[in-house]
């Protein structure tokens, strides 16, 4: 079920009823029913994939606490379950993509082959679930969580609806402590809960969703665009996937809310940081956390020699991108990213502007760096954009050449007012959240934005259906 | 209930009360702001139950694109309709055609028309091709439930909103083919003899692989293509499950209610080229569902004029499936039409 649709209209309100109508006892297995439904509305056969990944973690999580002292016990079961769960994301998301590079493989060097490139659909958000299962095996086995014992709450913690599909990618020790807590009806969490979706769906609906046609078009025959038409789809782009997912997000983060479930803040004004490294601390911030914490410290972190960390940051961003989709883009752009740290950590080592530390000076410094940082960004988006080297090739081949060719784009008014009040609230709000900021803004003022903002969502937003990007993933 | 749970729920009440009145302030500002913008780009029919009004029309004729589209190398242009009002001088005719429409459609125009109108009868377009699943699960289903969308009776805003939250079919390419691909298998039928396929999936297959025709002759891929697009558009045995036929069923309650004379124009496909190439089952099984519409509505008071055979091959001027006819194929349809229709109204048809 997606967010932006009359069904979740309608199951959002019956969920959340629901949930403060029932004993606390028996909330679990009405949550746990509307997520299976929630899940089951795009294709109802993906969900035994959901709970075979499931049953695997559950069981290792009680084995690996059983087997505390049994070191050696504990760490084959720990890898059991990481393969398995791992293997299971492979088969459906990297089989077809391995199939189809071994068949071109073959056919470039005269190979015999099966010839047949491999059709397996990618469950919605098996990389989101995959990874949130994951994180609860490796904390049981470090000790920081202890093994969830009922099979309803652990079902419950990998398939709670709003975060199910697209994440924030949960902590056992955030989540699944939340829901054994006995939730009470309050004010603040329905008012902060709702203004979180409906921020949400202005996000996807009126910004990412405008943005997304442009984009699309352009993307689609880059030749027959020039120079400007291009720049300002790659520009479109940024926003749009930041609209796009943050609103995802915020939707999710809205949802669990008015239930009295906090989860995890998501993104930061990422489109504000100074430097790559800042970037990453807040764009998709369950998903870097998550890396930072189960693949960069094991391997050693910043904590070893030089080349060593640079290694481990290109293994680090390389598997991010491949986590993405399973394309050679995605890596690349994983890759590039790693490769931009360590110029980075590299550069931070030339002092040229460290007299200027005050002022307006500094102001400058920061601006141009966020600039710059947001460049790079945006640059490095149109390769997670395009849908093959052909296709980026054709982008930046058109972009180079077709400098004289008449515009093309014509961008209507509401994108751009829309675009604009993006902009400005991510400004506003810093690294601050909607519900908070709103919640402070004296009522009438508060509801003018609300009525704009439902104005927006049901008049402005587009018409054409735009599923969530990272539902791909 | 304890106090302070009455006291939020309150609360949440006395804000879902003002969200109520924002949004009926809403609807007028978008009812005279946006509103005719979005008529524009999103429902081109919107004003198509305004037409008979306007034209003070009493035969309103209902049509897809077999109504407007014209060999090149036509002298005549006009569409079926508008030759069957040239042969009814004494009848004022409305023609309403939309590419790709089918029952459904013509059952929210019909819906729309006016209260105080002139209409006495209603031709409707019976496109055979439009109960097969192609159509069905057709990607240009998505424009015309919006168009539906937009022409259902409720604020303006409210329609805006389904329009937004996509309260349409909103398949990816891959659904939609395989919505097709599942439908062809659904698409089930029996033959009065042995026949060694039971669905239109595995007709097509068959012949699709074996690059041969019904009699046993071998063809190239372009024809194969052209026999397999034929089974798959028409290799069906409608029944009361149809949506079309639902849809058609509406069409007759609502004409009833109306009070309009309401007229079933099967239009003519390419039978030569079908029984050539698919041979004499398909065409019985086309019969049969001709013959399936005509038992179905005739006791119900519709008259249903079938044309299935009123059109030669050279009278049409495309390659592949379509209804499209010059203007010899227009003026038999128009003609059959007009003649049943003389029977009810004892007219002379000008020719």
């Amino acid at each position: 079920m997606l967010f932006n649709s009359i069904e979740f209209l309608i199951f959002f309100p019956i969920v959340t009823i629901l949930f403060y109508l029932l004993p606390s006892r028996y909330r679990w297995i009405m949550l746990l029913g509307a997520s299976c439904f929630f899940y089951m509305w795009f294709i109802p056969k993906y969900i035994l994939i959901l709970l075979i990944t499931i049953a695997i973690d559950y069981t290792a999580g009680i084995l690996i606490e059983r087997w505390a002292d049994d070191v050696s016990k504990k760490k084959a079961c720990l890898i059991i379950s990481i393969i398995s769960t791992c293997s299971v994301l492979f088969i459906f998301k990297y089989l077809n993509f391995c199939s189809a590079n071994y068949v071109a493989l073959a056919q470039h060097f005269g190979w015999s082959h099966p010839g047949k490139v491999l059709q397996i659909a990618l469950p919605i958000g098996l990389s989101f679930h995959t990874f949130q299962s994951l994180s609860y095996v490796i904390e049981v086995y470090r000790g920081t969580q202890k093994a969830e014992h009922h099979f309803g709450y652990y079902s419950l913690y990998v398939m709670f609806y709003p975060q199910l599909v697209t994440g924030p990618i949960e902590r056992p020790q955030n989540l699944l402590r939340q829901l054994h807590e006995e939730k009470a009806l309050q004010y603040d969490n329905i008012a902060n809960g709702l203004r979180l979706i409906l921020f949400g769906l202005f996000l996807k609906m009126v910004v990412a969703d405008n943005l997304g046609q442009y984009v699309d078009q352009v993307y689609a025959n880059p030749m027959d665009f020039n120079t400007l038409d291009i720049s300002l789809a790659m520009l479109f782009y940024s926003f749009q996937i930041y609209g796009d997912f943050f609103g995802y997000s915020t939707i999710a983060l809205g949802c669990a809310l008015c239930m009295g479930f906090t989860l995890i803040d998501n993104f930061k004004a990422p489109y504000q940081a100074g430097s790559i490294q800042e970037f990453w601390r807040r764009w998709h911030i369950s998903l870097s956390t998550w890396f930072r914490d189960y693949l960069y410290i094991p391997l050693g972190g910043n904590r070893v020699a030089v080349p060593r960390w640079a290694l481990n940051t290109i293994i680090v961003f390389t598997v991010c991108g491949i986590w993405h989709g399973a394309n050679w883009t995605f890596m690349i752009w994983g890759f590039a990213y790693g490769l931009l740290l360590i110029v980075e950590r590299g550069l931070r080592n030339i002092h040229v502007f460290d007299r200027i530390e005050n002022g307006t000076g500094r102001r400058i410094i920061n601006l141009l760096n966020i600039f710059k940082t947001f460049l790079i960004v945006t640059l490095l988006w149109s390769i997670f954009r395009a849908t093959s080297f052909a296709n980026l090739h054709d982008l930046f081949a058109a972009w180079a050449h077709n400098v004289s060719l008449p515009h093309q784009l014509h961008v209507d008014a509401v994108t751009w007012i829309a675009l604009g009040i993006f902009i400005v609230l991510d400004l506003i709000l810093k690294q601050r959240r909607f519900d908070n900021w709103c919640g402070q803004l004296n009522p009438y003022l508060r509801w003018a934005i609300y009525s704009v903002m439902i104005f927006a969502v049901i008049a402005l937003s587009s018409v054409q259906h735009y599923p969530f990007i990272y539902f791909q993933f | 209930m304890t106090d302070e749970t009455r006291h939020i729920i309150l609360k949440i009440a006395k804000k879902c009360l003002l969200l109520l009145l924002l949004l009926v302030v809403m609807d007028l500002v978008y009812r005279f702001t946006l509103y005719p913008r979005d008529r524009e780009r999103y429902c081109s029919l919107l004003e198509f139950p305004q037409i008979p009004i306007r034209d003070t029309a009493d035969i309103i004729y209902l049509g897809e694109s077999s109504e407007f589209s014209c060999s090149p190398t036509d002298t005549d242009r006009r569409s079926i309709g508008t030759m069957i009002g040239d042969m009814m001088p004494d009848h004022k005719m409305g023609c309403l055609s939309k590419g790709a429409v089918h029952a459904a459609i013509y059952y929210d125009i019909l819906r729309n028309i006016p209260r105080d109108n002139p209409v006495k009868t209603v031709i409707v377009t019976v496109n055979m091709r439009s109960f097969s699943s192609e159509w069905i699960y057709s990607n240009l289903e998505q424009p015309l439930q919006k168009e539906q969308i937009m022409m259902k009776k409720a604020p303006a805003l409210y329609k805006r909103m389904l329009l937004a939250f996509k309260a349409y079919v909103h398949w990816s390419e891959a659904e939609r083919s395989k919505l097709v691909r599942k439908g062809f298998r659904r698409q089930t039928f029996t033959l009065p003899h042995p026949f060694p396929y039971h669905n239109a999936s595995e007709w097509d297959h068959a012949i699709a692989n074996s690059f041969q025709l019904y009699n046993g002759k071998q063809v190239s891929g372009d024809t194969v293509e052209l026999a397999c697009h034929y089974i798959k558009c028409f290799a069906y045995q409608l029944d009361d499950k149809n949506p079309r036929i639902k849809d058609s069923d509406k069409i007759v309650r609502l004409c009833q209610r109306r009070g309009w004379r309401l007229v079933f124009n099967i239009l003519a496909d390419n039978m030569d080229q079908i029984k050539t190439l698919a041979g004499p089952d398909l065409e019985y099984l086309m019969q049969e569902n001709a013959q399936y519409i005509i038992q179905r509505y005739e006791p119900m008071g519709v008259i249903v004029v079938n044309n299935q055979y009123s059109v030669r091959e050279e009278d049409f001027f495309e390659t592949f499936v379509t209804e499209h006819y010059n203007q010899r194929g227009r003026r038999n349809i128009a003609e059959k039409v007009a003649e049943k229709l003389n029977d009810h109204y004892s007219q002379v048809i000008n020719h």
